[in-house]
């Protein structure tokens, strides 16, 4: 798919297709794109520039980072080719099979600083990712140089006097790395000048990206060791922000008062801060991944970021453009049969008029917003039942935690559904055959003789099972502690028991989705765009994958100004809510207030007709090309850009002499009236009008239709 | 001579620095009995001369001493190996009755009337008073005894893996049976912060007369400044804070001129402190040394010496150094 599209973009044919995209999409600049510098490394390689990528996550599958590095190297490669090297550590179970070994060409700087550290008895492998886009990788075997971690540590205190505590065996590890990388980095250096001498190139110029406090390591030690490269350092979030989160504090009214050595002291992490906060202020550039994680880093590391640099996705295309409305359907229906047999003998609601909302995500309860998304939901139930009681919502929360298997009555469920379809079904063929025999014979058929005693009786029996005196249960399995789950304390506290009256129905399902789970069975990707709605109220949360996976398959999300998604969003569209990206405040406003607000959303959503939804999510889908990673590598280029210039203050950027500043805005769809963007850096551009057909469905009743305020 | 003995033991040259301030402490007490301990065979024998000058009786322990039929039914249970040595105590037979300390515990007053309790008399355990703290109690030796605890020991194991999960087991109707056996705790006050009940610790502190560092601090791992003869004391033991200085000029007075470079661990590196003197560069290094010990052993001095902003001086130093230096290669090139 993805190799595919390359081609798109590379054919002359696609020029037209590419420019009719972007007319859609009612970007402001054009020059906003790095696909404006993808070159696969020719101009880097002509100005004698080196990338390097370092993080612990490349190449290795831990968490989140992973998935951020992964998706951009397509991106990354387009623009540096083999000017780019991503660099890790080896972990043979994920690099045996995402790695494809190879040496590096001989005569290239690489090759000789990778024969010289393994001179040095370290075990280093090549390759290539088997990614989109297949970066350069070199993966350093930590165990090979572990006979020198004392000496490594020694030099860490002699210039650091930062210790590492002999227990902590992650931070051990990273230190191996750090400084395998720097050395190697070190001797890369060296070669490449040599090499640049003698082939009378310019003097090379390096600049290496560290992700993340283990890399910072590597960093510390090439800033310390005062070797010539430029340096980028990019946190996700700050180490002491995800420990103070998880404790409960009443933490962004207090990030300026927390005394920052004490408490990372307290929670025995002061090491890692160190290297972290060492780091973000040895790197030339400094970058977090949202303004509000910058935020976080002014305050507990004490330095502003230069730079956001804010985390993209590779977003598939679909060549028929409302492809995943289709997609939706398709997907909504198998959520369908879920619920019926979830809610068997209970579904007096017309499943055409239920709308699905959803949250997922890891099970930090108050980090994700969980408590706030109960609470506003039990009053959307009082909200519905007074105003609007033929709709029913029924809610989602996908949070993985420790189970004992799944919930018989669920099971029961879906086997009771199952009999009364397949009895449907053999009675339906039995009156066919009947049909056809009468019919055969000349007759016309009678309706009392087609259904027969017998087959109501089967009918009756199986509606009979269908009978049940409890309510459908609010979780899918049963949940170890179930007593002390938050989940489950809060639901019991509203009171949203699924009864035949509640217009919310709950349904906690406490287990990743799988497409071989026998009771959900649907993989998650499938079961965002069958819902209606994702809800992310975080109250933590530095980035935020999953409104922005929402969002690119066309679902219209909640997300917060604390989320560094949401203040995305605020920042680059003039009016969110407009594109289905509704932002719930929960940084300058009370508690109180944020439940009512998340509530008041889910009711403005849940007041939209179909078709004014199916408008939503166009427009919802239209967000996808600012969340791509041939948008948002841009930061990423800009912030190597400003550490080179650190470095080598000759250093200039060609391109940008010609490229425009970026600012990305996306205004109001084009149908709403302009809203007053004159506060805003930039006007939108005038777009031209009804010129695409599949946009007749954006002409000026949209607003109307849709009925945002 | 007296027939009761102080029983203690140490396991390697730094837990000995312990046990050689504990066993000052009790001379200062002036305490009337003898003084025994029990050393592993990791104790250097320069360690082991140390102390023998205090002690009155040094007694090797070796868990691995097949010679023996209880050692014997021990090697099947390896993991019990170290708890055992404790139990070792009981063989002491030449002594009449003993009183067992930790070699992390400081006397404070004397306290010769234990020996006229029985055995076996504890004081109870902060975090579960129903079972005693085995850092200090009364025992009688028997070669017997010792058999039983053996035996008892290789069939019913240990609850939580160490000696007073076994003690409290073979004891058992210790909380139970004659209140005569219960310490009162001041003859066992846990020091450790987050164990202590502040308000009480303040109130009777001047009749504790025996304070017991359980906990992964010890007081040889708090930071101590040589010249000033000062211990920096973190948050966890800030009420303790006189207490530990105790522990330091005992250490000062009494035991560093002992020490010596044969020595290991910690031992071997407080041996080159030369006490309220300007500070030599050697020393410096050795307290670096030290300092650089307690990061690895996770007792970080965050608020004081190792703050980020010194972390970050240290680190612009390292930058301007290598500045200089390459500037003068620079200019001389």
């Amino acid at each position: 798919m993805r190799r595919q599209q390359s081609y798109r973009f590379e054919d002359n044919e696609s020029t037209s297709y590419a420019l009719r995209m972007n007319r859609r999409f009612s970007r402001v600049e054009s020059g906003a794109d790095l696909k404006d510098y993808f070159d696969r490394g020719d101009i880097a390689s002509r100005e004698n520039r080196w990338n390097f990528e370092v993080a612990w996550e490349v190449a290795n599958k831990v968490g989140g980072i992973y998935t951020v590095i992964r998706s951009k190297a397509y991106v990354s490669t387009e623009e540096m080719g083999e000017q780019l090297c991503m660099m890790g550590p080896y972990k043979e179970h994920c690099a045996r099979t995402e790695m494809e070994e190879m040496e590096f060409p001989r005569g290239n700087p690489l090759l000789d600083a990778v024969n010289s550290l393994r001179s040095r008895g370290y075990k280093i492998h090549t390759g290539r990712w088997l990614v989109d886009g297949n970066p350069q990788l070199i993966l350093f075997d930590i165990g090979s140089a572990a006979w020198k971690l004392d000496q490594f540590k020694s030099e860490m205190w002699e210039k650091c006097h930062i210790g590492i505590p002999h227990l902590d065996i992650e931070t051990n590890d990273a230190i191996i790395l750090g400084f395998m990388i720097a050395e190697f980095l070190e001797e890369f250096r060296n070669f490449a000048v040599t090499y640049s001498q003698n082939n009378e190139l310019s003097a090379p110029r390096i600049v290496a990206h560290f992700h993340e406090w283990q890399a910072g390591v590597g960093l510390i030690v090439l800033r310390t060791r005062l070797v010539e490269i430029a340096t980028v350092f990019t946190t996700h979030a700050t180490l002491l922000g995800r420990y103070l989160c998880a404790g409960n504090t009443d933490f962004y009214n207090n990030l300026d008062k927390f005394a920052v050595d004490e408490e990372a002291g307290k929670r025995q992490i002061y090491h890692r801060y160190c290297l972290e906060r060492g780091a973000t202020h040895l790197a030339h550039v400094f970058t977090t991944v949202s303004d509000i994680t910058g935020y976080e880093a002014e305050h507990l590391l004490k330095r502003k970021p230069d730079i956001i640099t804010p985390n993209g996705l590779n977003v598939k295309k679909f060549s028929a453009i409302h492809e995943f409305q289709n997609l939706h359907a398709v997907a909504k229906e198998k959520i369908n049969e879920f619920v019926r047999g979830h809610f068997y003998g209970h579904i007096d609601f017309d499943l055409d008029k239920t709308l699905y909302f959803f949250i997922a995500g890891r099970y930090e309860f108050g980090n994700k917003g969980a408590d706030i998304f109960i609470e506003a939901l039990a009053r959307l139930n009082a909200m519905l039942k007074h105003e609007k009681p033929d709709t029913t919502v029924v809610a989602f929360l996908i949070f993985p935690t420790k189970t004992n298997n799944f919930n018989v009555d669920s099971l029961r469920g879906h086997a009771v559904i199952k009999q009364l379809r397949d009895t449907i079904n053999n009675v339906q063929q039995a009156v066919g055959k009947r049909m056809f025999d009468t019919c055969l014979q000349g007759n016309i058929p009678n309706a009392d003789d087609l259904l027969q005693k017998d087959d109501l009786v089967k009918i009756k029996r199986c509606m009979f099972a269908m009978q049940r005196d409890s309510m459908p249960p609010v979780t899918t399995h049963n949940v170890a502690d179930d007593w002390n789950d938050p989940v489950l304390s809060s639901i019991r506290r509203c009171h949203l028991f699924n009864s035949r009256h509640d217009r919310v129905k709950m349904v906690f399902h406490p287990e990743f989705l799988t497409s071989t789970n026998p009771l959900f069975g649907i993989d998650y990707e499938e079961f965002v765009r069958g819902c209606h709605l994702g809800v992310f109220p975080s109250y933590y949360e530095p980035w935020g994958y999953t409104p922005a996976e929402c969002t690119v398959m066309g679902i219209p999300s909640v997300t917060t100004n604390l989320s560094g998604f949401g203040c995305f969003m605020e920042e680059h569209i003039s009016d969110p809510k407009s594109y289905g990206i509704y932002i719930v405040d929960r940084r300058y406003i009370g508690l109180e207030n944020s439940v009512q607000q998340l509530s008041s959303f889910m009711m403005e959503f849940s007041r939209l007709n179909r078709r004014q939804r199916i408008i939503q999510r166009n427009r919802t889908e239209r967000l996808s090309d600012l969340l791509d990673w041939r948008t948002l590598g841009i930061y990423y280029r800009q912030a190597r850009v400003k550490a080179l210039q650190a470095v080598y203050p000759d250093y200039v950027d060609e391109l940008s002499l010609y490229g425009s500043k970026n600012n990305l805005i996306f205004s109001r769809p084009h149908s709403e009236p302009p809203s007053p963007t004159s506060s805003r850096h930039t006007t939108p551009a005038p777009s031209v009008h009804g010129s695409d057909d599949e946009d007749s469905v954006d002409e000026e009743t949209e607003l109307k239709e849709l009925g945002i305020k | 001579m007296s027939k009761f003995a102080w029983v203690t033991l140490t396991t390697n040259d730094t837990y000995s620095l312990g046990a050689l301030v504990l066993a000052h402490s009790l001379k200062r007490a002036k305490t009337a009995h003898q003084l025994a301990v029990l050393v592993t065979p990791n104790v250097s024998q320069a360690m082991r001369d140390r102390l023998n000058e205090v002690y009155n009786v040094v007694q090797e322990v070796n868990v691995l001493d097949s010679q023996d039929a209880a050692n014997l039914a021990l090697l099947s249970r390896p993991e019990l190996g170290v708890t055992f040595t404790k139990l070792h105590s009981w063989r002491l037979v030449q002594f009449e009755k003993c009183v067992f300390l930790d070699a992390d515990t400081l006397v404070l007053q004397n306290c010769d009337e234990l020996f006229e309790r029985e055995e076996l008399s504890a004081a109870p355990d902060v975090s579960w008073p129903d079972c005693f703290n085995s850092g200090v109690f009364v025992f009688k030796p028997s070669v017997d005894t010792f058999a039983q605890i053996t035996e008892f020991a290789v069939k019913n194991g240990s609850f939580d893996g160490g000696d007073q999960g076994l003690l409290n087991q073979f004891f058992a109707d210790w909380s139970t049976a004659d209140i005569k056996k219960h310490l009162p705790f001041v003859y066992n006050v846990t020091a450790y912060a987050s164990y202590c009940y502040l308000p009480a610790f303040k109130q009777f502190r001047d009749k504790i007369k025996i304070l017991h560092f359980a906990g992964k601090l010890k007081p040889w791992l708090i930071q101590f400044n040589s010249e000033t003869k000062v211990a920096s004391v973190s948050s966890e033991y800030a009420h303790a804070q006189d207490l530990i200085q105790l522990w330091w000029n005992i250490f000062c007075e009494n035991v560093i001129q002992s020490l010596s470079t044969e020595m290991a661990g910690l031992a071997g590196a407080l041996s080159q402190l030369r006490i309220g003197q300007q500070r030599t560069p050697e020393q410096e290094a050795y307290e670096n040394q030290m300092r650089r010990q307690c990061w690895e052993s996770g007792q970080i001095d965050y608020s004081g010496a190792d703050s980020f902003e010194n972390i970050w001086k240290k680190i612009s130093q390292t930058l301007e150094r290598k500045t200089e230096k390459e500037s003068e290669e620079t200019g001389s090139s």
